[in-house]
């Protein structure tokens, strides 16, 4: 085929929305880090531009005086923990409802898929209250339940396809060499999973460090505070403190975990999301 | 296999039941007492509930500031479905039809918003809507268009249409992967039958690619609602709070506010009850307006 003038003018129009929405994205972020290394004064003079110098300054008063360090510590203990409790939760009932057919298996396989598009909005009342009763209100434990059991619908969801992708020979194989149902799950199934464990513990992760709205109703006291409450609470003090600098170096702190992952698992991530996006 | 009946139950009831009775007492449970608290008159503190029937649906249905929630909550669903849609269907194109060389740098960077939490994204649009600081107001001063600039989260009239833009900014790249996996599997033949027919792109577009990746655009717009309606609280939260005078809240902030800041828990259960039923129905309704049959040729 040969290449008209006209088709190369468009192919390189087609590149404008392309560029200009890859800096709508990009300048905004990059902006943040910028924006991190100034002082409060040269932000408001020069609130776009490159800074004139890079200080750590905005960092360390963050970490010491607005407590982002406890913050930090409590997003990574809710994460790890959420994390691993919705592992401890889904594996097991994903295999039992992939391969150990029992009656009922496709119901309740339904019930826990037809709960990621149910608004959990109404639950959250009823469930301030229920954590108060199991004195797991303000509790890092308890907002890690409430994290794990949230994610549970959509990670069963996940586990079961995956798990539907190994051959069942390997269980029958290890079934015969005398391993128990136990034995089958843990050292057969669990390791054959562990692409899709991954996956899914990836994306999990990132969604409890990013969890804003339970944690506001679930968490009350500053020394409780997620980062993102505590960002949450920077932001509105930063209207009568001016304290910008500090706002833009704890979003960066919030925002630097996450980069990272998606630099490492990009293909991951977004496979995954947009797998169970259009499953679910 | 050989093991008995009853090893066989037990190794059953450890796969399913410890998951079941956490998913049934912070997922079932609470959503069934939301339905039944929203009969009660209830303020928290005191757990001393009165029971007063439909008292709190007919305060509901005269709450002056309901319909405008509603109304706010699908102006969001309707214009983030239209941008979304439109831009991430373009840059789906774009990527699998045209042969870019540097495709895979857009598809990294357009889908990065999609896994920032959304206070940072916020925080970063609060900012740049920023009266006086903000890139928006700078932009238009540049471009000589002073008398467009405005206080615009702190306008009753444009608070909300500026919350539509972060939203689309954040939820693009997932789309557009998505349409992009249905364009990767319409054949290439396709294409090539309409070209020897003499279909320019832009009818190979509305013929081959928009009918074939049909399912992938209804699976979209479904997400979009569904998480619209379930979640456009929590960006109203971070960047308005609902004001000013009330000219953001959606139906779940101002559930939040009901509950949890005014301890009308009774009075904010009814209003996740209207949440509840509204998205049902809107799934519903979605569901059936949008079943065309998969197109095969």
């Amino acid at each position: 085929m040969k290449r008209s003038v006209g088709e190369i003018l468009g192919r390189a129009g087609i590149r404008i929305p392309l560029i200009l929405w890859s800096i709508a994205v990009l300048y905004p972020i990059f902006w943040m880090f910028l924006g991190s290394f100034k002082s409060n004064a040269e932000i408001y003079r020069n609130p776009w531009g490159f800074p004139e110098s890079f200080s750590w300054t905005n960092f360390t008063e963050a970490w010491t005086n607005f407590n982002i360090d406890t913050s930090v510590f409590n997003s990574l203990f809710v994460t790890v923990l959420g994390a691993f409790l919705t592992l401890a939760l889904a594996v097991p009932t994903a295999y039992a409802i992939e391969r150990l057919k029992f009656r009922g298996s496709n119901f309740l396989f339904m019930l826990y898929v037809s709960a990621m598009m149910i608004p959990m909005v109404l639950g959250w009342i009823p469930l301030f209250f229920l954590l108060m009763d199991f004195n797991l209100l303000n509790n890092l434990v308890g907002l890690s339940i409430v994290y794990a059991v949230s994610q549970l619908p959509f990670t069963i969801f996940v586990l079961t396809s995956f798990m539907s992708t190994i051959p069942k020979s390997l269980e029958e194989s290890a079934a015969i060499d005398g391993l128990s149902p136990y034995g089958v799950l843990l050292k057969v199934i669990t390791p054959l999973s562990m692409s899709g464990i991954i996956t899914v513990t990836i994306m999990n992760a990132i969604q409890f460090w990013n969890e804003y709205f339970m944690a506001l109703i679930f968490l009350q006291s500053k020394d409780k505070y997620t980062l993102a409450l505590a960002i949450d609470y920077i932001s509105s003090e930063a209207e009568y403190t001016n304290a910008w600098g500090t706002l833009f170096a704890s979003l960066v702190i919030a925002i630097v975990p996450v980069i990272i992952l998606y630099a490492i698992f990009q293909q991951r991530i977004s496979k995954g999301m947009t797998e169970g996006a259009i499953k679910g | 296999m050989v093991q008995s009946k009853k090893q066989k139950y037990t190794f059953l009831a450890f796969c399913l039941l410890p998951t079941f009775i956490m998913f049934a007492i912070f997922t079932l449970y609470p959503l069934f007492s939301g339905l039944y608290y929203s009969f009660f008159d209830w303020s928290g503190s005191s757990h001393v509930k009165e029971f007063i029937g439909f008292d709190n649906y007919i305060k509901l249905i005269n709450d002056s500031i309901i319909p405008g929630t509603i109304i706010h909550d699908y102006f969001l669903v309707v214009t983030k479905v239209i941008g979304i849609m439109i831009l991430a269907m373009f840059f789906a194109v774009a990527l699998t039809q045209l042969k870019i060389k540097e495709a895979p740098f857009y598809r990294i960077v357009f889908f990065f918003p999609n896994i920032m939490s959304v206070v940072v994204i916020g925080i970063l649009w609060t900012f740049i809507y920023n009266p006086s600081l903000g890139l928006v107001n700078s932009g238009l001063e540049y471009l000589g268009l002073d008398s467009w600039t405005r206080p615009w989260l702190g306008s009753e009239k444009w608070a909300l249409p500026s919350l539509v833009l972060p939203s689309i900014w954040a939820g693009i790249g997932l789309f557009m992967l998505m349409l992009m996996g249905g364009i990767a599997n319409v054949s290439k033949s396709y294409y090539e039958a309409a070209e020897i027919d003499g279909a320019n792109e832009w009818q190979q577009f509305w013929k081959v690619t928009l009918p074939l990746v049909w399912p992938q655009i209804k699976i979209s717009v479904l997400y979009i609602v569904i998480t619209t309606l379930n979640g456009s609280f929590i960006i109203v939260q971070v960047m308005t709070g609902g004001g000013p005078n009330n000219a953001t809240h959606v139906m779940g902030s101002y559930l939040y506010q009901q509950a949890f800041v005014q301890y009308n828990f009774g009075y904010g259960a009814t209003i996740g009850v209207m949440i509840l039923i509204l998205s049902l129905i809107t799934v519903l309704i979605l569901q059936l307006l949008m079943r065309k049959e998969k197109v095969e040729y």
